[in-house]
């Protein structure tokens, strides 16, 4: 049995593949600039979920790590980023205003499976004022966006320092 | 219901800047229309295919190898082992809830330098956030003139 004098033994923390933002600094200087613009309107709690909804179907590490705790510096509580990954059986977490971007999230992330279905997208559109909503299709392009980054050039999660990008 | 055609201004522009930095620093545009319409087949983006397919065809790109860009693996040496790197990494990527593996990120590093590599997959970032723009707004393909 461990206890706090036999610290556990984890597996090797990995590189990362490449350091992005020094061999493409003008596309990493864009990609601020475009989550920046992407945030405007939105409600800052909604969009750390967005973000950590859509970095869990594309397995970013990093983006995890990220946005959980800029999510938790927020006031976000743990429960409703812990059932994120499981919103059909917990919806009474999330107001239906927040289902209906999750699942926006999902269709907009999971593209190659065809379109973006009318009966979400017009889901969204009852609880979305339409630049909120084009706001928001944003917001779910480029957290898509950095997941692409962070999973192709392997970014190493747990350094992140919450508001350190902000 | 028709869908939002609204896009906010900064968010455009900051858009066409990424675009325009990941093509820059790729430094090959013929592949680089060869990567966007590969990303959006996969993503089924009509507007993003009918403006990528008369770019390519106005830079002078083959017909043979924008017709067979689907099967591009099946195709032999229509395209070089540089641009089926390329290609590769651009499924992969695109993709990406399959995760990127070693063998194709190395199969990538091979034929482009560090700094290439860093804008083909800022390239292939930024074609798939357009695919997701224009396919979640279902903006109409015909609309691009070169």
């Amino acid at each position: 049995m461990n206890t706090a004098q036999e610290p556990v033994e984890y597996a090797t923390e990995h590189a990362p593949r490449m350091r992005f933002a020094e061999h493409a600094p003008a596309v990493y200087k864009a990609m601020i600039r475009l989550d920046a613009a992407a945030r405007q309107g939105l409600d800052p709690k909604l969009y750390e979920l967005v973000k950590i909804r859509a970095s869990q179907l594309n397995h970013c590490a990093f983006c995890l790590d990220m946005h959980t705790k800029d999510a938790l510096a927020a006031g976000e509580t743990v429960q409703r980023i812990v059932q994120l990954g499981a919103w059909e059986e917990s919806r009474h977490f999330y107001t239906e205003k927040e289902l209906a971007a999750i699942e926006l999230t999902e269709a907009v992330t999971v593209l190659t499976d065809g379109f973006v279905p009318d009966e979400v997208y017009e889901k969204a559109a009852k609880h979305f004022e339409e630049p909120e909503l084009a706001q928001l299709i944003s917001a779910i392009t480029v957290i898509n966006a950095w997941n692409r980054i962070g999973v192709t050039t392997r970014m190493t999660p747990g350094h992140y320092q919450p508001g350190q990008h902000q | 219901m028709s869908r939002t055609q609204v896009l906010d201004p900064a968010v455009g522009q900051a858009m066409s800047a990424l675009s325009a930095a990941a093509k820059k620093g790729l430094g090959d545009p013929a592949l680089a229309e060869l990567v966007m319409i590969r990303a959006s087949q996969l993503n089924h983006c009509a507007f993003c295919l009918d403006m990528h397919l008369r770019l390519a065809r106005g830079n002078g790109e083959s017909e043979d190898r924008v017709q067979l860009l689907d099967a591009w693996e099946e195709a032999g040496d229509l395209y070089s082992e540089r641009e089926r790197a390329a290609l590769a990494l651009t499924e992969a990527v695109t993709v990406l809830t399959d995760g990127v593996s070693d063998e194709v990120y190395a199969r990538a590093g091979k034929h482009f330098t560090e700094v290439e590599l860093a804008h083909l997959i800022g390239l292939i970032t930024v074609i798939n956030g357009w695919n997701r723009l224009m396919v979640s707004r279902r903006v109409q393909p015909g609309g691009y003139q070169p």
